[in-house]
């Protein structure tokens, strides 16, 4: 995570630091309420401004981050990953599971104090049913299987406060997958709902054992957390051990950016999530703060897929490496807290490796490699070859920040080697459908934020998201060796051996020119100077048991 | 009386022809509900999932069998639910209408007394430049974004003044800025309209008589040309429904409000069908009623009309 105050703020602090050194007697009079430096303030309540209305609480399905700003809030989980180190420690879980040399048995003890907020206890029998649910779905209820869990074969209440977990085969990525929100337990009541029964309106329903309970709800405009009074069971690194310090969480629903951003810079909100590069100096401007939170998984990047006849060749996809100026992209379209990328993995992701000189920006290069693959520049300035134009078309990453401007940009540079690169356009539907597809997109926009090594797999296993298209029509992997490096990221049993098949991934993908990572995708909210101990989880989604208001 | 019954059927007409059109347009852009909702690649299903989840919905039933099934809905009542929250449809629309109908119609009021103030002021002030001046706003406020206009209102009002909170604010407050917003836009034709029919009305040679007789210029408005002038603005005020449906989409989502234009802009975003769907069906009931009502109100106020009407 990186913090980072407003030139002006220091400079505002430096001032009132100095003003009350000189006047230290007279001031001490007049500091009744500034008490935020002396520790934590009991009350008040927080309003959080978010950029859309939550579609699902079903865990595994809080991934879209309105959904994951509450369900973080309302459930708790068997660990907890601390998000800075990555490091996984107890939460409802007293201790690390116990687990089996080929990793596909984990055993967790219990704690057995914990209530979820209609009154009921957590039991082992619940937790079973959780992870139950979690890691097989229900296709008649419309609930998917978790994403983060993989190979899972069933749950085993082995006495009051112990359980394990079968695997059909290894899942070294167990452990981490509990601690993420996707995992987070639920009341037996709650286990009851179906898809609908977790979607907008019902919010109430979703029971949880989390520091904050649902205490109203205004479909698509606003939904009220209150604080539990008797949540005691907190992480052991967390600061306050106890209920939340604020009585309430406002979370307010603002779509426009400039409502959003204007509202919290005014003084009518304390948080605002998706503070957009363009308007970071506003809200740094006035005083706020900014907490741009690190997503710690694959970083947003362009996956070309290499199966595509234009892309078949290598050098091709090392032009197009070449001919993108990734730093003009990071600079003229972001900010300081969108660090240009310096592998497929971002720097403070499990398994990352530096891939040096990798991604150079050298027209002269590319242009000069388009030239020995054929390819020969036509009469409009875009390289032809038997007849063919080097035409290529690129998704919109609807939900990542400023796409199109990154698009628009590099299809600019990428003109100048000859190459013509369009941007699919469409709705959300529209996009996912034409991805899908390697003849209406060749080359794809994405990222994904995830703390495990796993998420090296998310991306670009035939199994999961294949955005490189690595399948062909049966199934198999056209790379096999890629798919192969993957698999062993997911299932070998030990940590050293996942971060060599990590590393080995991010060699291949710099070697075969797959992928072209742009920059670190932070989540980026503002802050008012009242606001203290604000976190997040792992992924940067909001943590709001340690915030109090004073000042 | 043959009029009326038809103009209904007419309208009827248009109903489902609205209806079966809307239907299938929705279901002709590529990708569907499903997709929008599970095929995003972090929720990792594999097509066959896929699949199993649209015959979950029905959305794997020809389009034909499914538009019967959301017409046959639609007749009993049945709405039908959301594909990408699961809440009924009943249920959105109805916590959306109460809100939307309050701005839509404080909006249309607040339209109307505008439109009336600057056509009378355009028509009857002492001074030519003023006249003129008041005769420029309608082709200014109609060239103004709805987007552009809320957004002003907001920095200044709100955030600059700080006078109106847009973020919890009492329902009262959070009326202001959005009823103004809506007006604006919408007064504009009203003016327009209604400025070029008193112009009309005044060349009459019945307002010349009256006038010889010694009829005052604002009895001459108020009593003659009000109600001759009042026809053309009835006829194009049915028409500036779809303005306001149009202008409920930009300012609920530039305000933050709930209503029926965010319901609307949050489905389309989504590619929500039976959401979609029963918001251009309560769209077209609106716009349909209300042009039915105007086709119907104006030979009782204009016996000019009636004769027409039968001949």
């Amino acid at each position: 995570m990186v913090r980072t105050p407003s030139p002006r703020r220091a400079a505002l602090a430096g001032i009132v630091a100095s003003a009350l050194a000189l006047t230290a007697c007279s001031a001490s009079e007049a500091s009744g309420p500034a008490a935020g430096a002396d520790g934590p303030v009991s009350g008040g309540t927080l309003t959080y401004l978010e950029h859309q209305a939550y579609t699902t609480l079903y865990p595994p399905s809080a991934g879209f981050y309105p959904n994951g700003a509450l369900v973080n809030n309302l459930t708790a989980r068997l660990l907890h990953q601390d998000p800075e180190t990555l490091e996984l420690e107890p939460w409802i879980a007293t201790a690390l599971p116990e687990v089996n040399d080929d990793a596909t048995e984990y055993t967790f003890d219990i704690r057995t104090d914990v209530t979820y907020s209609d009154g009921t206890p957590l039991t082992a029998e619940n937790v079973v049913a959780n992870l139950d649910l979690f890691g097989l779905g229900d296709q008649d209820r419309a609930l998917i299987v978790s994403e983060a869990i993989n190979n899972y074969e069933r749950g085993e209440v082995v006495d009051d406060d112990t359980v394990r977990f079968h695997f059909s085969a290894p899942a070294p990525g167990f452990p981490q997958a509990v601690s993420t929100i996707n995992s987070g337990l639920l009341a037996d009541a709650s286990l009851e709902l179906d898809s609908e029964g977790f979607g907008p309106g019902n919010a109430a329903q979703v029971i949880g054992a989390g520091p904050f309970v649902v205490e109203s709800e205004e479909l698509g405009t606003s939904i009220r957390l209150a604080a539990r009074e008797d949540y005691a069971w907190a992480p052991p690194s967390a600061e306050n051990q106890g209920r939340p310090h604020v009585d309430a969480v406002d979370i307010v629903i603002a779509p426009e950016d400039s409502v959003r951003i204007g509202s919290l810079v005014s003084g009518q909100a304390h948080i605002a999530r998706q503070v957009e590069p363009q308007h970071e100096e506003q809200v740094a401007g006035a005083g706020l703060e900014i907490v741009a939170a690190q997503t710690n998984g694959v970083n947003n990047g362009l996956s070309f897929r290499f199966d595509h006849p234009l892309l078949e060749d290598i050098r091709v996809r090392q032009a197009l490496i070449a001919g993108i100026d990734r730093e003009e992209v990071v600079t003229s379209i972001f900010s300081e807290h969108y660090p240009l990328a310096t592998s497929s993995l971002s720097q403070t992701a499990l398994g990352y490796a530096e891939q040096p000189g990798a991604y150079e920006h050298d027209p002269e290069r590319a242009a000069a490699l388009l030239d020995e693959a054929g390819w020969e520049v036509g009469d409009d300035g875009i390289r032809v070859r038997d007849g063919e134009r080097l035409h290529l078309v690129v998704n919109e990453a609807l939900p990542q920040p400023r796409s199109r401007d990154v698009i628009t940009l590099i299809a600019q540079q990428l003109r100048e080697i000859g190459v013509e690169l369009e941007l699919y356009q469409g709705d959300q539907a529209a996009q996912t459908a034409a991805a899908a597809d390697i003849e209406q997109v060749q080359i794809y926009h994405s990222m994904v934020g995830r703390a495990d090594f796993d998420v090296i797999k998310s991306q670009y296993s035939i199994d999961n998201r294949d955005t490189l298209r690595n399948a062909d029509e049966s199934g198999e992997p056209i790379d096999a060796e890629l798919e192969e490096l993957l698999r062993e990221v997911a299932s070998a049993p030990s940590t050293d051996a996942r971060t060599a098949a990590a590393a080995a991934v991010q060699a291949h993908l710099t070697e075969q020119a797959y992928v072209l990572p742009l920059f670190e995708e932070p989540q980026v909210y503002g802050l008012q100077p009242a606001v203290h101990g604000f976190e997040t989880e792992s992924v940067g989604r909001p943590s709001f048991a340690g915030v109090w208001l004073a000042g | 009386m043959p009029y009326a019954l038809r103009r209904t059927g007419q309208a009827a007409l248009v109903l489902v022809a609205t209806f079966v059109l809307a239907f299938l347009l929705l279901h002709a852009l590529p990708g569907d509900a499903i997709v929008a909702r599970y095929a995003s690649p972090e929720l990792g299903l594999t097509e066959a999932q896929l699949d199993e989840l649209r015959a979950v919905y029905g959305t794997d039933q020809p389009v034909w069998v499914q538009l019967w099934q959301s017409a046959a809905g639609f007749l009993t009542g049945d709405l039908g639910t959301s594909l990408q929250s699961g809440a009924q449809v009943e249920a959105l629309i109805a916590a959306a209408l109460p809100s939307t109908l309050a701005l839509a119609s404080l909006g249309f009021t607040a339209a109307v007394l505008l439109a009336i103030g600057i056509a009378v002021a355009a028509t009857s002030s002492r001074a030519e430049w003023l006249r003129r001046a008041f005769r420029s706003l309608p082709p200014l406020f109609v060239s103004i974004p709805v987007f552009w206009l809320g957004i002003v209102l907001l920095q200044v009002v709100s955030f600059r003044l700080g006078l109106i909170p847009v973020i919890n604010a009492n329902p009262v407050e959070a009326l202001v800025l959005p009823v103004l917003t809506l007006a604006v836009p919408i007064a504009a034709p009203l003016a327009q309209v209604l400025i070029r029919s008193i112009d009309d009305t005044v060349a009459e040679p019945f307002v010349a008589v009256a006038r010889a007789r010694g009829a005052g210029p604002r009895w001459l408005l108020s009593k003659e040309v009000a109600r001759n002038s009042l026809l053309p603005t009835l006829t194009i005020a049915g028409v500036l429904f779809g303005e306001l449906v149009a202008g409920a989409v930009v300012t609920e989502t530039v305000f933050a409000r709930t209503g029926l234009g965010r319901l609307t802009q949050e489905a389309v975003a989504t590619r929500d069908i039976p959401v979609l769907q029963a918001i251009v069906v309560i769209s077209a009931v609106g716009f349909v009623a209300i042009n039915l009502a105007v086709d119907l109100v104006a030979p009782v106020i204009d016996p000019r009309l009636r004769k027409a009407v039968r001949a």
